[in-house]
């Protein structure tokens, strides 16, 4: 700009004047969004300052028929002390983004945002980092018990409640209802592996039991559908014992190396797929089972994308003798920030949003699942999402990955040591090395 | 006129000579403070993080010394993963040098069509790196992908390769799908240089009775030899932060055996949030780069100075 207000410039020709001109229009265009970048951080707090407490509320973007801030201005209405600003961050197929952008935030301890929600696996990380405010005086004992058992245990870090349900994600087994006949899904993974070998051997299918195995989160959550199946588990309850080379954990993973290797119902390919691309064969009609979350029924039923529309059904994963129906728990959560200093709206905000009939708006207008049984029943959620209803079972059994505040370091150690247990079948000393690199992480 | 003019020359040099100093100066003032800014700053925080043990998630934030670099050092994930970094910049450099010298040797001729040739060549490196990943993704998939498709057909393979979950093949799968992708860039810069060398020297030849090959290796090469050194070396710095590819494909798997020195610093830094360690990682890389560079310098300088001798 100093070189416009130079003496002469204006007469040196045409193009010092298109310069100027344009810094002049980029200088007004600069303004205006500067001045509409206040107005919007500034002007509901100026419209709605009388007797309103303002608050801010950050979350992943879902929608649906309805979006997050569609439900929020809900909330705003129904009532005249609170005002929320909604604060959308990326969708959660970003999660990685979504994370950093939290841990920024909180991290600065400015109360802002007041609400925010969480991937299931944060919550431990939030909470021991002192970023999510304890809510056990908000949330008694016998209010914990309208949640699925699975998702209270997932929000509780060191005896404290620091996180309040919102929806639910699972792992679960579809299966083909044509295929099968009159027979009832397996139970275990042994009538799977019987029941795979037995229709790819007529060429009824061309593979029996797809799953994921690639190098990333999604091979945790199907590890920990197997190994809670078998009574293993990654960390025991104090966050500090790692068991993920006791014998129940092997013989787990030993199974997710003999699809491949021994049974052959799964193909080589499971090692390198994550979600996507374990779905396409299965709508295409080539397989029998696939391990997967709640999306995938959507597009099962969808003609135009599923040439296995009507001949689909879904039910708990299988286990192993002696033990129980495992699938791994997802899905965001709320939190409230521990700084905020609008504690009691904050509060009043997330009661509200983890409310039955918010959930029940939640589950008919995004198709998120609710993390209270009771909302299952409800007849207008059978009406508009009718799957839903078919899900309660699974949920009921659905299991937390490891909680641990360093669980973002522990999984890229999970990733890693199980994709080679898979790849070599050396399970064993996979797993023990497993063990001591979690175990130097968690007790560091 | 020139009388005229002198005098006020002369002034005009007077006051020149006190801005003489200062225009400049302040004119370089914004691309020095960008480069500050956004270049040299960026390198010394990341540097200054690596000497520390900051970790947004045990929020820690303390000086440890050269601790980051032992640990480092002993780690088999960066070991593994600057393997893979090498092993990956020296074939897909090699390749891709090898076969960019080709296309441009046939490009150089003058033949129908030429011009939309040189043209076509150039789409696959004007595609984006992630659609060219989906593509390479849906090619060598190991049950519906053409690549496996073709090669059973034709007897070559008795059954499917899993291209990407084997751990034999995935980095020769990333390899390929890179070839592909960057040669058209290589086969560019070579021309350019070909295009340097007169047309004079081809006609000595032809008249001295030298074959084809004779012309090529005595003549072409040895003057386009500086050309190619400069073009692999920007490839080879540029196949040594390999990312996209790896990250779309495989995420660094099966078993960690496409892991690779950007994969993993992006996993560490901003999944784990280990800012500090992530750093050392980063330095490390940077270190690796300037031996490369360094290498190259060594090789490429006293042949440049015997060419312009």
């Amino acid at each position: 700009m100093t070189d416009s207000k130079k003496p002469g410039a204006s007469q040196a020709g045409a193009e010092p004047m298109v310069r100027r001109e344009f810094i002049k229009r980029s200088g007004v265009a600069l303004a205006t969004t500067a001045g509409a970048g206040i107005a919007t951080a500034g002007a509901p707090r100026r419209a709605h300052a009388a007797g309103r407490t303002e608050i801010t509320f950050a979350s992943a973007k879902f929608f649906g028929k309805e979006t997050i801030a569609q439900v929020v201005d809900a909330f705003n209405q129904s009532q005249g002390k609170i005002h929320v600003t909604y604060v959308e961050l990326p969708p959660p197929s970003s999660s990685t983004e979504v994370h950093q952008s939290l841990v920024q935030q909180l991290a600065r301890r400015n109360g802002n945002p007041d609400v925010f929600t969480q991937d299931i696996v944060w919550i431990a990380e939030f909470a021991a980092a002192g970023w999510a405010l304890a809510l056990d005086d908000v949330v008694d004992q016998a209010a914990r018990k309208a949640y699925f058992p699975g998702i209270v245990e997932a929000c509780t870090w060191d005896g404290k409640l620091t996180a309040l349900p919102w929806f639910l994600d699972s792992g679960m087994l579809y299966y083909r209802t044509d295929l099968l006949g009159d027979a009832k899904p397996p139970e275990t993974w042994e009538q799977l592996v019987e029941t795979s070998q037995k229709l790819t051997k007529d060429g009824k299918a061309r593979f029996g039991f797809l799953w994921q195995g690639k190098q990333a989160e999604v091979l945790v959550c199907d590890l920990v559908s197997f190994i809670t199946s078998n009574n293993g588990k990654i960390l025991a309850a104090d966050g500090k014992t790692v068991e993920v080379a006791e014998p129940a954990v092997v013989e787990a993973v030993q199974l997710m190396h003999d699809t491949i290797n021994k049974y052959k119902i799964s193909p080589q390919d499971v090692l390198s797929w994550d979600e996507e691309p374990s779905r396409r064969p299965f709508t295409a009609g080539q397989a029998v089972f696939l391990r997967n979350w709640s999306y995938v029924w959507s597009i099962a039923q969808d003609k135009s994308e599923s040439s296995v529309a009507g001949k689909v059904g879904v039910a708990p994963l299988p286990h192993f003798p002696g033990g129980k129906s495992a699938a791994c728990l997802g899905g965001y959560q709320y939190g409230v920030n521990a700084a905020t200093k609008n504690r009691d709206a904050a509060v009043e905000f997330v009661t509200w949003m983890s409310s039955p009939a918010t959930q029940l708006r939640f589950a008919t207008q995004l198709g998120l699942a609710p993390t209270r049984p009771a909302v299952f029943d409800e007849p207008s959620l059978l009406k508009a999402q009718p799957f839903m209803g078919t899900l309660k079972p699974v949920f009921v059994g659905a299991t937390p990955r490891p909680v641990t505040p360093k669980y973002s370091q522990v999984t890229l150690v999970l990733q890693s040591e199980v994709s080679k247990a898979l790849v070599s079948g050396d399970v064993k000393s996979a797993m023990a090395s497993a063990k001591s690199k979690i175990e130097a992480i968690v007790k560091a | 006129m020139a009388e005229a003019l002198a005098p006020r020359l002369a002034g005009g040099r007077e006051r020149w000579r006190v801005g003489s100093w200062l225009t400049p100066l302040l004119l370089l003032i914004p691309a020095c403070a960008t480069m500050l800014g956004v270049s040299v700053y960026p390198i010394l925080n990341g540097l200054w993080l690596s000497f520390r043990d900051t970790s947004l998630i045990s929020q820690t934030d303390k000086f440890v010394g050269a601790a980051n670099y032992v640990k480092l050092l002993a780690d088999g994930q960066y070991w593994n993963a600057w393997i893979h970094t090498v092993v990956f910049t020296g074939a897909s450099t090699l390749f891709e040098t090898i076969l960019g010298l080709g296309m441009a040797l046939v490009l150089n001729e003058w033949f129908e069509a030429r011009g939309a040739v040189r043209a076509a060549m150039l789409v696959p490196w004007a595609i984006p790196t992630v659609v060219t990943s989906q593509m390479f993704g849906w090619l060598f998939d190991g049950q519906n992908g053409l690549v496996n498709h073709i090669l059973v057909g034709s007897g070559l393979i008795s059954h499917n390769i899993g291209w990407y979950s084997s751990p034999d093949y995935a980095l020769l799968t990333i390899i390929i799908a890179d070839v592909w992708k960057t040669t058209p860039f290589m086969a560019l810069l070579l021309l350019a240089g070909l295009q340097t060398i007169p047309r004079s020297l081809a006609e000595a030849c032809y008249i001295d009775g030298a074959s084809a090959w004779q012309y090529f290796w005595h003549v072409r090469l040895p003057l386009l030899m500086p050309t190619l050194l400069i073009a692999a070396l920007l490839r080879a710095l540029d196949a040594f932060r390999i990312f996209d590819l790896v990250y779309v494909l495989t995420g660094g798997g099966p078993a960690d055996s496409t892991e690779t020195l950007s994969t993993l610093t992006y996993k560490t830094l901003f999944s784990a949030l280990q800012f500090g360690y992530g750093s050392a990682l980063a330095t490390a890389m940077f270190v690796t780069e300037a031996l490369i560079a360094l290498a190259f310098a060594l090789f490429l300088i006293p042949r440049m100075r015997r060419t312009s001798a």
